[in-house]
């Protein structure tokens, strides 16, 4: 077991879609409560106004009640908005851990509709520098030999 | 033997080359002996073992005796730390994405 000094590094999850969909229309399904709770999930005490702090409630796990904790971070109608995204509790990991993220929605209007891109920021892996690069590679040999054990259910 | 690691432990025992290619020819067999581990694997076995021993104490790989020989397997719950919350939201988001795209269809027409 070697001493390397473990630096933080961040990864984020991205997903990009265009829909046949106005940049107006699509807003209101991120932005209006009534909607994100039929795509997404039920928000409590959300509202588009940078601040705002709001509620999901997911699925528990360990010592931590389930409680996703946002706050309104950035609004530019119709065109990007972001929220911060916590949760989680240390005692947990996997599923559970603490998670101190950020959702952030960009849309853009392109021939025929809108692109939505949403950036979920922020997942820590701490890490040695050299040695995450080394292990870059393994990881995309080795998880996915895995997928038959960690594609269990969440 | 289950013990869940946590991520910086999963890191480190993995930083070193060695044993991160012994683990991933763990990974890659079902279930493999230690005897064939050492085979072409250019180091000594009592090498291999002490890489063995560090995968164990990682969470990242279980074993079986079997008579005179020890069988070794990937522990998929070592990996969790990794793995689990970004598989998590990876497919949510998707999931959403698709019933984003059909709410949609429903209210703009």
């Amino acid at each position: 077991m070697n001493n390397a000094v473990l630096n933080s590094a961040t990864q984020d999850i991205v997903v990009d879609e265009v829909f046949p969909h106005a940049p107006e229309t699509i807003w209101k399904t991120l932005t209006t409560g009534e909607l994100i709770a039929r795509w997404l999930m039920e928000p409590h005490g959300f509202a588009p106004i940078k601040g705002t702090r709001f509620t999901y409630q997911t699925r528990p796990a360990g010592a931590w009640d389930g409680t996703i904790h946002c706050e309104v971070l950035e609004v530019v109608t119709n065109e990007r908005l972001a929220y911060a995204w916590q949760g989680g509790h240390e005692s947990n990991s996997g599923y559970g851990s603490r998670l101190d993220t950020v959702v952030t929605f960009t849309l853009t209007k392109v021939a025929g509709g809108t692109r939505l891109k949403l950036v979920h920021s922020g997942f820590v892996t701490p890490t040695n520098d050299t040695a995450f690069r080394n292990m870059s590679d393994g990881w995309r040999k080795v998880v996915p030999a895995l997928g038959n054990f960690t594609g269990g259910p969440h | 033997m289950l013990r869940t690691a946590r991520l910086d432990t999963v890191m480190r025992t993995l930083a070193d080359p060695t044993r991160r290619a012994v683990f991933e020819r763990i990974a890659r067999a079902r279930e493999i002996s230690v005897v064939d581990l050492t085979k072409g694997s250019g180091v000594t076995q009592s090498a291999i073992s002490q890489h063995l021993g560090s995968l164990r104490r990682a969470g990242l790989v279980a074993h079986r005796a079997q008579g005179r020989n020890v069988f070794y397997r990937a522990d998929p719950k070592g990996l969790a730390p990794l793995v689990d919350w970004m598989d998590h939201y990876g497919a949510f988001w998707r999931k959403r994405f698709a019933d984003l795209r059909t709410l949609l269809e429903e209210i703009d027409p």
